[in-house]
């Protein structure tokens, strides 16, 4: 089975935003409001952070780009305490709606702040596409992939799912998936097809071929927070 | 010497206003409760960074008042201490009550109560590596275990022998868990650490010992039943041993996380914008106590004793909050350097009226079954001899602030 990985280049990225955007409109997630922003109650699958370090002149901002690291010993999975959040077999960490109790226990566990808690029901003047997972119900099996869960609530936890709806209905239709150094791109994550400074890499870790496998031997590439011991697969190489 | 119990009239006037205030905040908290569940937890104070709010800080004071509930009461039911016997029924009774107060809060404060059932399915649904799902074991057979306790202890069998010590070793479990729930969080610097389940033992001992104390007296004073005044002293004594014990734990944990050069979350904890809450907890739960108990004409005075027992209760709720709210408003270290915008941004929180008001129904909730319990139940010695015609004549209940023991 693949290991599926992200890998970003600190050095491309331009902190556009672009990544965010798509993902809030691939996976239809709530675009909140400034009021809901200053009290963090808005939801990001996808976010950039900015890390300055010194004082001007001599200061260094570092833009790093924040989906879920979908990590090999994910904390959230190990304090769920109603299996609503697991890990696939190809290393994806998935949030079950379903299941999910809202007790947000793994909100208090990631280290990398990945997660939001759902404070209330998409309204009408929202941007909303009933069109879209995971507003689409279960019997749903069109264009986007299957989804396991029925559809958005407010009470639940989300995350980053490195768009595995696309990933799923690849493998089904025998499409190739991930990033190709010769530009023939397989399919890819919403983030990793909207960036337009091609900073971001998606693929099969343990296929030798694979773009993230090789580039992965080239720069130093760094995980964030290694110190916890969580072996993110979103892997970043420095500027 | 055989003790009779009794329960109260409550026919008294103050008695049934009492129960109408405490019925009165039920409701609102009810009717808040229902509304935060149709607009969704927007109403509360919490959000994203802080996480779990009043509801979480009061679910885990709860707890350990329980525990230290139980302690009391196995003083009686375990080392046949006779001289407690008088509050060791309501010492039972308590335990039960803030232990299903403490179910309330947590349950509620889910984002999809429906769902709670998942949490008690063992092995089968729930994730039994997550310290929440194993203490939904610890929590259920502790309730069932305190109800068994209480019939048991109300109709003096011979079974409460054994209930007693299994109920106190279970309770220690049960708090145990609950200080793993945030001790083994190693995201969270402020929580993290391994001596959390015994200081969180230690602090619910301290907490519910003072608590029982307190409202044992109260009741015993406002019903005119007999006070034995020895009791009460030596319960403040045991009290200053237990929150010795906890100053030391404190202590030794803050400062193994103060030591090395990596002391960022001690001094978010200690200097940062939420320094009062753990200054409150400082004051209020270990020193002003101990200044109380320790001095030797003070302590001698029940009136003094149940006042240290009083402040050290809020001092022990303030240390519940100082684990929630700089725990988790202490901004993560994704990268090196300082973060921009809202994701280097320390957590805030809110008081929001719906997620306040029914934190105070349901400790009105509480204290409106303890009130209804102290009348349809034997839980409180009968009047003395004599004082009985008086006592009953001008039985009132426990005052208002049994309701409010936050």
């Amino acid at each position: 089975m693949a290991n599926w990985s992200m890998v970003i280049d600190l050095d491309k990225c331009v902190g556009c935003q672009a990544c965010s955007l798509a993902c809030k409109a691939e996976n239809n997630v709530p675009h909140g409001s400034p009021h809901e922003h200053k009290r963090h109650h808005d939801i990001f699958w996808h976010k950039v952070i900015a890390a300055s370090e010194g004082e001007y002149p001599s200061v260094n901002t570092q833009i790093i780009p924040m989906p879920c690291m979908h990590c090999d010993h994910p904390p959230c999975v190990n304090v769920c305490p109603s299996k609503a959040t697991y890990k696939r077999g190809d290393g994806i960490v998935m949030q079950n709606f379903r299941r999910c109790l809202g007790c947000r226990y793994c909100i208090v566990a990631c280290p990398y702040g990945a997660r939001s808690f759902n404070f209330k029901d998409q309204e009408d003047e929202e941007y909303q596409r009933p069109d879209l997972p995971p507003d689409l119900d279960l019997s749903y099996g069109g264009h986007i992939g299957p989804w396991p869960y029925p559809h958005r609530t407010r009470g639940v936890v989300e995350k980053c799912t490195y768009c595995f709806h696309r990933i799923d209905q690849a493998l089904q239709n025998g499409q190739e998936v991930g990033t190709k150094l010769d530009g023939n791109h397989g399919v890819l994550p919403a983030c990793v097809e909207a960036c337009p400074t091609e900073a971001r890499f998606f693929g099969d870790l343990d296929d030798p071929d694979s773009a993230v496998h090789k580039i992965m031997a080239s720069r130093g590439p760094f995980k964030l927070r290694e110190d916890m011991l969580t072996s993110p697969k979103t892997i970043y190489l420095p500027r | 010497m055989q003790l009779s119990f009794a329960p109260l009239k409550g026919n008294s006037r103050n008695y049934k206003i009492l129960v109408g205030v405490l019925a009165a905040l039920v409701a609102a908290g009810l009717i808040a409760y229902l509304v935060a569940y149709a607009y969704g937890f927007r109403l509360w104070g919490v959000n994203n960074s802080v996480t779990w709010g009043q509801l979480i800080t009061v679910d885990f004071f709860f707890i350990g008042l329980s525990a230290g509930s139980l302690v009391v009461s196995s003083l009686v039911y375990v080392f046949g201490q006779e001289k407690y016997k008088p509050i060791g029924r309501m010492a039972v009774y308590m335990g039960l009550l803030l232990m299903m107060g403490a179910m309330f809060t947590v349950l509620t404060d889910l984002g999809r109560l429906e769902k709670f059932w998942r949490l008690f399915m063992y092995f089968y649904l729930s994730n039994m590596k997550s310290m929440f799902g194993i203490n939904g074991i610890f929590y259920a057979g502790y309730i069932l275990l305190l109800g068994t306790y209480l019939v048991a202890a109300l109709s003096n069998s011979k079974l409460t022998k054994f209930i007693a010590p299994v109920a106190v070793l279970w309770a220690m479990l049960v708090h145990m868990g609950t200080g793993a729930i945030v001790g083994f969080i190693e995201t969270r610097h402020i929580m993290y650490s391994p001596l959390k389940p015994i200081e969180f033992v230690s602090a619910a001992f301290a907490s519910g010992l003072a608590l029982v104390t307190l409202l044992s007296y109260l009741t015993l004073r406002f019903s005119k039943r007999p006070i034995n005044k020895d009791m009460f002293v030596s319960l403040g004594k045991l009290l200053v041993a237990l929150i010795l014990i906890l100053m030391v734990l404190v202590t030794v944990d803050k400062l193994t996380h103060f030591y090395p050069p990596k002391r960022e979350a001690v001094m978010f904890l200690i200097a940062g914008p939420w320094a009062w809450i753990f200054w409150l907890q400082v004051a209020l739960g270990y020193f002003i106590p101990l200044g109380i108990l320790c001095n030797p004409w003070l302590r001698k005075k029940v009136g003094w004793v149940i006042a240290a027992c009083a402040i050290c209760v809020v001092g022990i709720f303030f240390e519940r909050a100082a684990i929630i709210f700089p725990g988790l408003s202490q901004p993560l270290e994704y990268y090196p350097g300082e973060i921009a915008g809202i994701w280097g941004a320390r957590g805030g929180f809110l008081i929001m009226p719906a997620e306040t008001l029914q934190t105070l129904g349901i400790v009105a909730l509480l204290g409106l079954l303890f009130v209804l319990g102290l009348k349809f139940m034997d839980l409180t010695p009968a009047p003395a001899e004599g004082e009985h015609a008086q006592a009953e004549a001008t039985e009132q209940a426990a005052p208002a602030a049994e309701g409010g023991h936050t």
